[in-house]
């Protein structure tokens, strides 16, 4: 086997993820599939890192854990904002902004 | 052992100065009295603001240099897109000072009696101004950047406030929150396509720093493949943030639900920022690859001109119609990325300047123009304005004629340098449909206008709220500024032409 | 020139047979995320695919990574995320009724070409190097080889990001915490001569509990009163606001089998 195989895989996940994001409507996984992407890219990086002998992909990589864990903060709570106001006005699934 | 990093302070001063007021402000917000923080957080915001400009202007003649290791490039084009962003920030923050626009509580459920009493107790949500200050040292970060690593950091610092702030709005809330999750989730999914293109520019070069990609491409013994798809896609992740189309979606919703003073700080912060980031990527170092990108984005350029203007004539909405005006300028300025020469470059920084001034002046009148309920966004509502208040009517025309190019305005002058520079790179085309669409474009700007002055006044309850002080300096300045831009640009355009200089 | 996919770097037997093995489960768990109805089990899966993608870090030499992995992602990334569906509601699950017509075939056939593209291209691709192995970069050991390009090249974006985790605790304060406004809340002293001086005894001893004794006792279901009619102060006002109310009339007496019977067939 060589390292190639590793791109492919990370291919697959980040095509699987970008279309999870299209078709997924419950925003959670909208969010967790934006998630997959970012890990296919950081798999990416660690693989270019072994084929090209230098450590810099990992840093980014290790970069992108710390944003992606910011973002997720962040994300969740706008999600649960929205989820709070929608439940008690009682907005249906329906988007308000597309009309 | 390595040795110990060398950061050159007096660089990167404009960025670390803007953070530290950030951190100051997030700290006041601990320690301050609730009565008194609204003032002391717009006081810090703005002094911040104005401290990091001046310190801009003593490195403004400083050879450019690589700082923080070769992590940020200080050029010419930075320093003038920094002192872009820093003046357009300064005014934004004015207009945002009125805390009228935004949510008592923001962790209140919208019509629930926690809202209520929070509205009767006049609270207010000041962490505004730390997230705006985060959000403008990541964006005076972004066009600096010289690695991947802290173009992604940079986005990242500019995007993650601005997705909070556009879920503060005081009126219909649910729409603002909506459009918070709408930008969030959309702003993430082109961070993620940045990064797998990142990776693959990785990849392709072994290096993550802009001149090491570089020198991969013009030494054009590595992998093509690869660098197509790196550039496929940290340009699907650029295009977003600057809402070309087809990637534009976001754009009217999120600038419609957001709260109006944060509308136009990202429609005219934002983009300087991303046009900074992409024409520096574009220009130095994809430069020699331009036969990857510039087809392509020459469609992409022709598209959103198109789509922008014809779209823009159908919105019944004031700021729904300047969102897709707003997309139509990114097309023009599409126009100068493509044109790949100094004037093109030049005229970018140029148009960025005009429109951004422009678009502080016009959200920050949107934000005067209100009934019982809140602004008034529908344009049909503001037919008869122009005599009511007269003075309001005519500044709003003379921005919405800057948008239009029309002459003695800042536009006309921006227009008229870009579609030079792009007639000059041989792109003939584009410049056709560059001037047809701002002929279309006129065309509803110029029927706002009517509407104003000519359309029967229908008699309704909406009226021009008296601006604060600072909301009227900003708006005067802005009319000021794109006066002056339009009337008399020879210093600016010469001061932009000698700093107009990418260094690699 | 090298055909990447043919010639670079090739590694070692065992970690090719755990390639061969996780790879695809791997690509399973992402694809069940897809399909999945309910979010806590896309959460789940998607907590897989993170595991599997640690243990191929570390088989990369990445072994700091590897481990950042499973505790940053595996560990606060996934656990906020089932921690938000939780509250939010675990059993609700996702709608698949599509908005658009054909919006999902479209998606499902552009994924594909999109997908096929990408890694045919990636077949494609040549180097003009073997690959490099990180033996040399990862001497001094992985840890202290990450630690000089941080804390040397990269410190400037490593300073920066602390911008973005306060920004993301502040915005985590200002959208959830609620600032309860002082002196609303009333002292003991003021509580209980609301209580024994106020208009009417009647709430002295304490409010009645919910329930209808012995048929029904759950907190949703209000005290029937001597007169059959439900007390409203025996439910707690949270549960009437959000309309969790159940009729308890169907609990009294009158509606009862007759007591009569029932003693007799025992």
């Amino acid at each position: 086997m060589n390292s190639a195989n590793y791109l492919y895989l990370s291919a697959m996940l980040f095509t699987i993820g970008a279309v999870g994001v299209v078709i997924r409507r419950n925003a959670i996984v909208v969010f967790m599939c934006i998630e997959l992407m970012l890990n296919a890219a950081n798999l990416a990086f660690v693989t270019f890192a072994r084929i090209n002998g230098t450590l810099d992909g990992q840093i980014i990589a290790f970069f992108t854990m710390v944003v992606a864990a910011c973002e997720v903060v962040v994300g969740l709570a706008i999600i649960v904002t929205i989820f709070r106001s929608r439940r008690s006005t009682s907005v249906d699934d329906a988007s308000l902004l597309k009309r | 052992m390595s040795d110990t990093p060398v950061l050159q302070y007096s660089f990167l001063a404009p960025i670390l100065i803007v953070l530290g007021g950030a951190v100051i402000g997030v700290l006041l917000e601990a320690f301050a009295a609730a009565k008194r923080r609204a003032v002391l957080q717009l006081t810090l915001t703005l002094g911040t603001l104005f401290i990091a400009f001046l310190s801009l202007l003593r490195i403004r003649n400083l050879t450019s240099a690589k700082a923080a290791m070769g992590s940020v490039m200080i050029d010419g084009p930075t320093i003038l897109m920094q002192g872009t962003i820093l003046l357009i920030a300064f005014f934004a923050v004015m207009i945002i000072g009125d805390v009228d626009n935004f949510t008592a509580q923001a962790s209140a459920v919208p019509g629930s009696d926690e809202e209520k009493s929070a509205l009767q107790a006049g609270r207010q949500q000041t962490e505004i101004f730390p997230l705006t200050l985060f959000a403008v040292a990541g964006m005076l970060l972004f066009p600096a950047a010289n690695d991947l690593v802290t173009l992604f950091v940079a986005l990242e610092v500019l995007s993650l406030p601005l997705y909070l702030m556009a879920g503060l709005s005081r009126h219909r809330r649910l729409f603002s929150q909506e459009a918070a999750l709408k930008y969030f989730l959309l702003g993430a999914y082109a961070s993620a396509f940045f990064l797998f293109g990142a990776a693959f520019l990785y990849g392709f070069s072994y290096s993550v720093t802009l001149s090491g990609i570089h020198a991969a491409v013009i030494g054009g013994t590595a992998n093509n493949i690869f660098l197509l798809i790196g550039l496929t896609f940290i340009s699907l992740g650029l295009l977003f943030k600057v809402g070309a189309v087809p990637f534009h979606a976001w754009t009217p919703d999120v600038y419609q639900g957001a709260p109006t003073p944060i509308t136009g700080f990202m429609a005219a912060a934002t983009k300087v920022a991303a046009f900074g980031a992409m024409l520096r990527i574009y220009y130095v170092t994809f430069a020699e690859a331009n036969w990857n990108w510039r087809p392509i984005l020459t469609v992409i350029a022709i598209a959103t001109m198109l789509v922008g203007s014809i779209v823009a004539i159908t919105q019944r909405d004031i700021k729904r119609m300047l969102a897709y005006s707003s997309i139509a300028h990114a097309g023009f300025l599409f126009t100068g990325v493509i044109a790949l020469n100094k004037a093109g470059l030049a005229a970018t920084l140029f148009y960025l300047l005009a429109y951004g001034f422009a678009t502080i002046g016009a959200f920050g009148v949107i934000t005067l123009v209100r009934d019982s309920s809140g602004e008034i966004t529908d344009l049909n509502r503001w037919a008869g304005l122009g005599r009511r208040s007269p003075k309001i009517a005519a500044l709003f025309s003379f921005f919405l004629f800057a948008f239009a190019g029309i002459p003695l305005t800042s536009g006309f002058i921006g227009k008229f340098a870009i579609f030079t520079a792009a007639y000059e790179s041989g792109n003939i085309g584009v410049v056709v449909v560059g001037v047809l669409s701002s002929a279309i474009a006129a065309f509803f700007y110029i029927r706002v206008i009517v509407m104003m002055y000519f359309a029967d006044d229908n008699g309704d309850s909406l009226t021009v709220v008296i601006p604060s002080p600072l909301t009227s300096i900003a708006i005067w300045v802005s009319g000021g500024v794109t006066l002056v831009l339009g009337v008399y640009p020879t210093p600016v355009l010469n001061a932009i032409n000698t700093l107009a200089t990418f260094i690699r | 020139m090298i055909r990447l996919s043919l010639e670079i770097g090739q590694t070692q037997k065992p970690e090719a047979i755990l390639f061969y093995i996780l790879a695809p489960l791997s690509v399973l768990a992402a694809l069940g995320m897809l399909i999945v109805r309910k979010a806590v089990h896309s959460a789940l899966l998607l907590a897989w695919v993170m595991i599997t993608l640690a243990i191929f870090y570390i088989a990369l030499d990445a072994a700091f990574l590897g481990i950042v992995q499973i505790v940053v992602y595996t560990g606060a990334v996934m656990m906020l995320f089932l921690f938000i569906l939780m509250l939010v509601g675990v059993d609700a699950p996702d709608s698949l009724t599509e908005n658009i017509k054909g919006h999902r075939a479209t998606a499902i056939v552009a994924a594909l070409g999109f997908g096929g593209l990408l890694i045919s291209l990636i077949g494609r691709a040549t180097l003009n190097h073997v690959s490099v192995g990180l033996a040399m970069a990862n001497e001094p050991g992985n840890v202290q080889g990450l630690a000089s390009l941080i804390f040397t090249q990269y410190v400037f974006p490593f300073e920066v990001i602390s911008a973005l985790l306060i920004t993301a605790a502040l915005g985590a304060m200002v959208l959830a915490h609620s600032q309860k406004s002082a002196g609303a809340r009333l002292s003991q002293r003021a509580l209980s001569s609301v209580r024994f001086r106020g208009d009417s005894l009647a709430n002295a001893a304490g409010l009645p509990s919910s329930g209808v004794f012995a048929r029904h006792n759950a907190v949703d279901v209000p005290a029937l009163l001597p007169d059959g009619t439900p007390a409203k102060n025996s439910i707690s006002g949270v549960l009437t606001a959000r309309g969790d109310v159940q009729d308890s009339t169907q609990y009294a007496l009158g509606s009862l089998p007759k007591v009569d019977d029932e003693s007799g067939d025992k």
